[in-house]
């Protein structure tokens, strides 16, 4: 390493460094990594297998006289899920499903979409060649109609074939960003530092393929909003906590962003932390990174981190720091309801400090955002909230 | 129109007012009962190139009742002022030829020297008066017989066990499609049977006061009602277009209100193809029609134009059998007190001799009824066709995927499995058979139900016009009972997502378990108030029939609400 930068002195990680070493106990005592359910990674001939016996059935079908149909498992359904606490939202094994039919006027685009996209997965894992969801979008925009669905059909697919998205061979374009300690190798050889600088790094799109992590971070926080990422860079906040990595999805996190948060805990354990609005929007955002969405709750083991922890902005952080009320802004009646929703969920039950703080937010009826803190002073989150919480274990 | 068929068609008109009073039939019974029209020509012996025709119009029963022997005579002379002939009636009392075909109960005769040029033309005029009467009176069953030197030509008029469309005031329109146009051989596959008419909602007339002459008991309403023919079937695999416009023009009684001859009834303003119908709203453009021929099978109209896309490029479709959108005017009284036989026979002539100015005078209610009502009908045509193409679009999108897959498949155990199902020997026999068996049974899950030959009973919607509440509880309009149907749908499907099935792959087979078929069962059909299905009562086939066509309606309202696009 030609330079590391200066961080503060060893006692400083003191209690994140007992903080790890509770995570990495409660590892133990849960024994070997939980199980893999839902997806698995596929190689192509399975792929390729798979979708031809979709066609053979299709065609069997017909050959029978009988419209074919497909069966979908219901991934955005709540009753369809199960919480873990060790994996977070999950796909339970006998869910409930959806009936694409290719006889139903509702649904046969839908039908011919779909079986559109496999054709198109079918050539790319045969070519092995990879694609984005937008490439896919883009071959013809006017019949998918809006990406929304293209991306919906992926999800479908890599829910009813049980591999995940990479082994479909579509990538997700990556929007999240990384800096600090980190270095790694792409798929394709070339060397990436993530030391920080003016700018960061783009999460690579091939998450899976990057190997030769390389990092003595002593914790990995994850930025809600692209502006507070960069204004952290700008402070120089990764030398100041030196050695740390940050992250942001830049709002809600794409896919590669979430697999390489869960690649950096599965290979080095190190504290995750995350920093978000005091609002339900910054609340749901935490969940995705910590528990998974519902509608990947089928590959949740290669997308969530159970032990990530709520590091700011607390609800009661508003009060403790007497952060001024025109710095406020009341909750609308949208928040309400999603923040009620979150309450009902069924890892709010396993986190008693997080309901609190939900409850504190209830009741005061305001949310605040990270910005709030420089009501206080313009680097206050950099200099003054940020070392204090991480050194005095201010997270839930 | 000449003189013989004048005097028959107003004979027949006056016979049928008289008719309808006598028998006092109330709201939604039909007039039933069989009329003979003989004429017998010879060759003049007097003048040469003219034939002695002797015309009878009989009953086979007795139809008239009370018909007073005096006034009848000179009732019917009065009208018939320019008609020279002498009118002799023969009753029940005064005569004693009872045939043993029993038709004896009233008969007229008149004797009448014509052309036969003439006499030819009378008769296609009488035939159309005729088929004109019975598309609306269809338990009148009329038989003309014309017997020429000796040579003998028959012709029965009436529909016997054809579908119906009930109005009010016993007026019902026959749906069966053969009437309203010659269907092309072609054309029956992909086109249903019988026309499906949308009712519009009635609208008062208003009488211009230099018109008027005559104190009318009650108002005067116009009903439209409008159907496309030959009716698309859902998914036909032939885009529709509407090639003409025939409008029919009825008075109170179901009577025809002009007999195809302008000379007799002022329709300028139908000439105007703007004046009630913006057919831009429509991207249509028409023109009035200059082919009014006669010699045709099916029911001639009063008004007729020729249609044009003004947007479509038609050239394509050229090949392909336009749709004609009838268009159906009834005025009635709106009257809450019985009508007086002279009373209908005088707001007869008077539209006959002043409807142009009577429909002016009402232009923008009339304009605003015949709208909605192609509002509806147009926009189930524009419907059926996006429907179409969506299907066509995403069957082709299935089959082009399918052959990608199999194309580019290295595997040949896949390709041979896939071949043998279809009996395909190579890819391009495949890929043939692939596209017609998948549009076969897709297509086929849809039209199968197509085949409406039985009654249907509608009402017009509902209006500022106040409606009998009998009438309002014992029918129901498709769309209301489309809608209905769809909700009672929605809800069987809420219940029918619990499956659990893990299968990533499944076949609908042709008998579905309950409630996963998207065609309602015959319990899901909905029913009136009193439970009974809305339809013609006592026809239990027809409730069946019909509500599959209510269904094929929800499910053309599936097609342009995709929602989240999937099926149950």
């Amino acid at each position: 390493m030609a330079f590391a930068p200066m961080g503060p002195e060893a006692s400083f990680f003191e209690v994140l460094d007992r903080h790890r070493a509770s995570l990495l106990a409660a590892l133990n005592r849960g024994g070997q990594e939980p199980p893999e359910q839902g997806t698995h990674v596929a190689s192509s001939s399975e792929v390729l297998a798979s979708i031809e016996n979709i066609i053979q059935d299709i065609v069997t079908s017909l050959a029978r006289k009988e419209a074919p149909a497909f069966i979908i498992d219901n991934r955005s359904s709540w009753e369809n899920t199960k919480f873990e606490d060790s994996v977070g939202l999950q796909m339970v094994s006998h869910c409930t499903t959806r009936k694409i039919r290719s006889d139903s006027p509702k649904s046969v685009k839908k039908f011919a979409l779909i079986l559109k996209i496999l054709s198109m997965i079918y050539k790319l894992v045969q070519s092995n060649t990879y694609a984005t969801k937008r490439d896919i979008y883009y071959t013809d925009s006017q019949l998918f109609g809006n990406q929304t669905i293209v991306d919906n059909i992926i999800d479908d697919i890599s829910c009813m074939l049980k591999v995940p998205r990479r082994s479909l061979h579509i990538l997700s374009t990556s929007k999240g960003l990384i800096a600090g300690n980190l270095r790694y190798v792409e798929e394709d050889g070339t060397r990436v530092s993530c030391a920080c600088g003016a700018s960061a790094i783009a999460v690579p799109s091939n998450v899976q393929g990057i190997r030769n992590l390389i990092t003595d971070a002593k914790f990995l926080l994850i930025v809600e909003k692209d502006a507070t990422f960069q204004r952290l860079l700008d402070d120089n906040f990764c030398n100041h906590m030196s050695p740390c990595i940050m992250v942001t999805g830049k709002g809600t996190p794409d896919l590669n962003t979430r697999l390489l948060v869960k690649k950096l805990w599965d290979l080095f354990h190190i504290p995750v932390f995350t920093l978000v609005d005091a609002d339900p929007h910054g609340i749901e955002i935490m969940c995705i990174y910590k528990y998974g969405s519902l509608s990947m709750s089928f590959e949740a083991h290669n997308l969530t981190v159970p032990a990530a922890r709520w590091l700011g902005l607390l609800p009661s952080d508003i009060k403790r720091l007497n952060i001024p009320k025109e710095s406020l802004i009341p909750l609308t009646k949208q928040d309400q309801m999603k923040l009620d929703s979150i309450l009902k969920r069924p890892y709010v039950t396993c986190q008693p400090f997080w309901r609190k703080e939900m409850e504190m937010m209830a009741d005061t009826k305001v949310k605040a955002e990270i910005q709030a803190l420089a009501s206080l002073s313009s680097d206050y989150l950099s200099r003054v909230y940020l070392p204090n919480k991480l050194k005095f274990g201010g997270w839930i | 129109m000449e003189r013989t068929a004048l005097a028959v068609c107003e004979i027949l008109k006056y016979l049928i007012i008289h008719w309808r009073c006598e028998a006092e039939i109330s709201k939604g019974a039909l007039l039933e009962g069989q009329l003979v029209i003989s004429i017998e020509a010879l060759n003049s012996k007097h003048q040469p190139d003219v034939l002695h025709c002797v015309t009878t119009i009989a009953s086979v029963r007795n139809i008239c009742g009370s018909l007073v022997l005096k006034n009848f005579l000179k009732e019917i002379q009065s009208i018939l002022h320019r008609f020279s002939a002498k009118l002799t009636w023969t009753s029940e009392k005064s005569s004693y030829s009872r045939d043993i075909s029993g038709i004896t109960p009233f008969k007229l005769t008149f004797e009448i020297n014509e052309k036969p040029r003439t006499l030819m033309k009378d008769c296609l005029f009488i035939k159309h008066f005729l088929h004109k009467i019975i598309i609306v009176h269809h338990k009148v069953r009329v038989t003309l017989s014309v017997k020429v030197n000796g040579f003998l030509s028959t012709e029965s008029f009436g529909v016997e066990n054809e579908p119906t469309l009930n109005l009010s005031n016993g007026i019902a329109i026959v749906v069966n499609c053969r009437h309203y146009v010659r269907l092309k051989f072609s054309t029956a596959e992909s086109h249903c049977s019988r026309i499906h008419p949308v009712l519009g909602h009635p609208v008062r007339l208003l009488i211009p006061e230099d018109v008027a002459g005559m104190d009318l008991l009650g108002d005067l309403i116009m009903i439209p009602a409008a159907a496309l023919c030959p009716s698309p079937k859902i998914f036909s695999s032939q885009l529709n277009r509407i090639s003409s416009v025939s409008i029919f023009l009825y008075g109170p009684s179901g009577l025809p209100l002009m007999l195809s001859n302008e000379d007799q009834l002022s329709t300028s303003v139908f000439k105007d193809t703007f004046y009630f119908i913006d057919w831009k709203k429509y991207h249509l453009c028409a023109v009035p029609s200059v082919d009014l021929s006669l010699d045709k099978d099916w029911l001639l109209p009063d008004v007729s134009y020729q249609v044009e896309s003004s947007e479509r490029n038609q050239s394509q479709n050229m090949d392909l059998q336009g749709q004609t959108l009838l268009l159906f005017l009834f005025v009635d009284f709106y009257s809450g007190f019985p009508v007086q036989q002279m009373e209908i026979w005088g707001v007869h002539t008077l539209l006959t001799a002043h409807l142009s100015a009577i429909l002016m005078e009402s232009h923008s209610v009339v304009q605003d009824t015949i709208h909605s009502t192609l509002d509806k009908i147009l926009e189930q045509n524009d419907q059926a066709t996006k429907a179409h193409q969506k299907l066509q679009a995403s069957l082709s999108v299935a089959v082009n995927s399918i052959m990608n897959v199999m194309t580019g498949s290295t595997r040949s155990g896949f390709r041979k499995t896939c071949f043998q199902a279809l009996q395909a020997a190579d890819t391009q026999e495949f890929e043939t058979k692939l596209h017609k068996v998948f549009c076969d049974i897709i297509q086929h899950r849809f039209l199968h139900h197509c085949s409406c030959d039985v009654k249907q009973q509608l009402i017009p919607e509902k209006t500022d016009l106040a409606q009998s509440t009998e009438d309002a509880h014992e029918h129901s309009s498709p769309a209301l009972l489309a809608e209905i149907w769809q909700a009672e749908h929605k809800r069987l499907k809420s219940c029918s997502f619990r499956q659990g099935e893990k299968r990533a792959f499944t076949a609908s087979p042709g008998t579905e378990p309950p409630n996963t078929s998207p065609f309602p069962r015959v319990e899901e059909i909905p029913t009136t108030q009193d439970g009974a299905p809305a339809l013609e009562r006592g026809s239990p086939v027809s409730g069946q029939e019909d509500a599959l066509w209510l269904q094929e309606v929800a499910n053309l309202a599936d097609w342009l609400n995709p929602g989240s696009g999937e099926g149950s």
